[in-house]
């Protein structure tokens, strides 16, 4: 137990006595996997697996939370990582359209100086 | 001997149980260690160096907890957490090189922009100088027309007034082979000579500048033409020579020598028949010839 609250400690999640899972830490899980959905999550189908496995795991680490499981709150965390990677996931596959965008308005724009 | 025996077993017992707790890594701690050997030396080590340290921190947990507590749920949360960490990472360096990316191409954008516009802009001021040009040229060109106009007007002027004056002393007709002025022979020559008479130059100065006021690129014939009396052998010469006593004496008072040729017709070429006295003087005549342009024939 002392070796889980010190590891927990270095991801920066704290814990009490019966490891319940912070309101805040819910809060910042379900934003992490709002956001990935705002942003598209859902049509890229990688960050869609990753948004799936944080939202089973949320759900996981609230019913440990709610029987005590110490766990629950690395299982939060997983859920996290999850969320978080299909945030990254989605906003990867924007900002790489918007690059190729960008790629090709500059080759235009060179074809248009080089008739 | 049985306490050395004892102490083998015990050490052996030991290593045993050892090698028992140091079981094989779990596969999500292999991959973990292996995506952060890969992220380490790739575009994340580079570009995203916070966000590997991060997933490093927990790689160590993961790792420690391995090391002290062998293939744990918790060592397999710390590594699933640390993939997914060092996944991100590498998620974020690619975007991150993505957005480079875009923000090279608007700067090179931006560049290129520029160097057409300038280029647009030199080009229009070539294009304004150019039409400036083209405009000083049109007005003195414009100028030229006007004072060839003004030129044209005062020599038309001339020539009306010279013609004017000549229909006073000499017969002017226009016919098929140009505009034919005719001078009596009896107010040029004495009978049978070539020589003018005084009174002939002054109407040949009339002709002169008539003459002169003509297109210079109309060319003229003196024509010199006699009766019938006598033969053609004094006729000939005759009215060759009269033709060019007037020629030589009109190239002397202006006329272009190059434009001005003189033949002589003898009494081939009769105006009238020769039955008297009047008609004859009529036929006795030496007639120039001014030919129709050369630019209007054309």
């Amino acid at each position: 137990m002392k070796n889980l609250m010190m590891s927990l400690a270095v991801l920066g999640l704290g814990a009490c006595a019966s490891a319940p899972i912070s309101p805040d830490r819910l809060e910042h899980s379900e934003e992490s996997i709002r956001g990935a959905e705002e942003i598209g999550a859902l049509n890229v189908p990688a960050a869609k697996l990753h948004l799936q496995l944080a939202k089973d795991q949320t759900e996981t680490a609230n019913k440990m939370a709610s029987q005590g499981d110490e766990r629950a709150i690395l299982v939060m965390a997983r859920a996290e990582s999850d969320a978080e990677l299909a945030l990254g996931l989605a906003r990867e596959v924007a900002v790489h359209s918007d690059a190729l965008k960008a790629t090709e308005d500059l080759k235009a724009v060179r074809a248009r100086g080089n008739p | 001997m049985k306490t050395r025996i004892e102490s083998l077993i015990a050490t052996a017992t030991f290593v045993g149980l050892i090698t028992g707790c140091a079981t094989t890594a779990p596969t999500q701690l292999v991959e973990a260690r292996n995506s952060y050997a890969a992220s380490s030396t790739g575009l994340a080590a580079k570009l995203t160096p916070t966000e590997l340290y991060d997933a490093k921190k927990v790689l160590d947990k993961a790792n420690t907890e391995f090391a002290q507590h062998g293939d744990t749920l918790v060592c397999r949360d710390y590594s699933y957490i640390a993939q997914r960490k060092l996944e991100l990472a590498d998620v974020k360096a690619r975007t991150e090189q993505d957005r480079q990316t875009i923000a090279e191409a608007v700067k090179a954008g931006v560049v290129v922009r520029d160097s057409q516009v300038k280029s647009s802009r030199a080009a229009l001021a070539t294009t304004r100088e150019q039409l400036k040009d083209e405009r000083r040229e049109s007005a003195k060109t414009a100028e030229q027309l006007e004072t060839e106009k003004q030129a044209r007007l005062t020599a038309e002027a001339k020539l009306a007034g010279a013609m004017k004056d000549l229909a006073a002393i000499a017969a002017i007709k226009e016919e098929a082979r140009g505009l034919v002025i005719t001078l009596s022979g009896s107010v040029l020559f004495a009978s049978n000579k070539f020589a003018l008479l005084n009174t002939a130059m002054t109407k040949l100065d009339q002709v002169a500048v008539a003459l002169q006021a003509q297109d210079s690129d109309r060319r003229m014939i003196v024509e010199g033409h006699t009766d019938s009396q006598g033969s053609d052998r004094i006729n000939q010469p005759l009215s060759l020579n009269r033709a060019n006593a007037v020629r030589d004496y009109l190239v002397n008072h202006g006329v272009d020598g190059n434009k001005i040729s003189a033949v002589g017709m003898g009494s081939s070429r009769p105006i009238v028949d020769n039955k008297n006295a009047e008609n004859r003087a009529d036929n006795r005549r030496v007639e120039i010839i001014i030919q129709p342009s050369q630019l209007t024939t054309r």
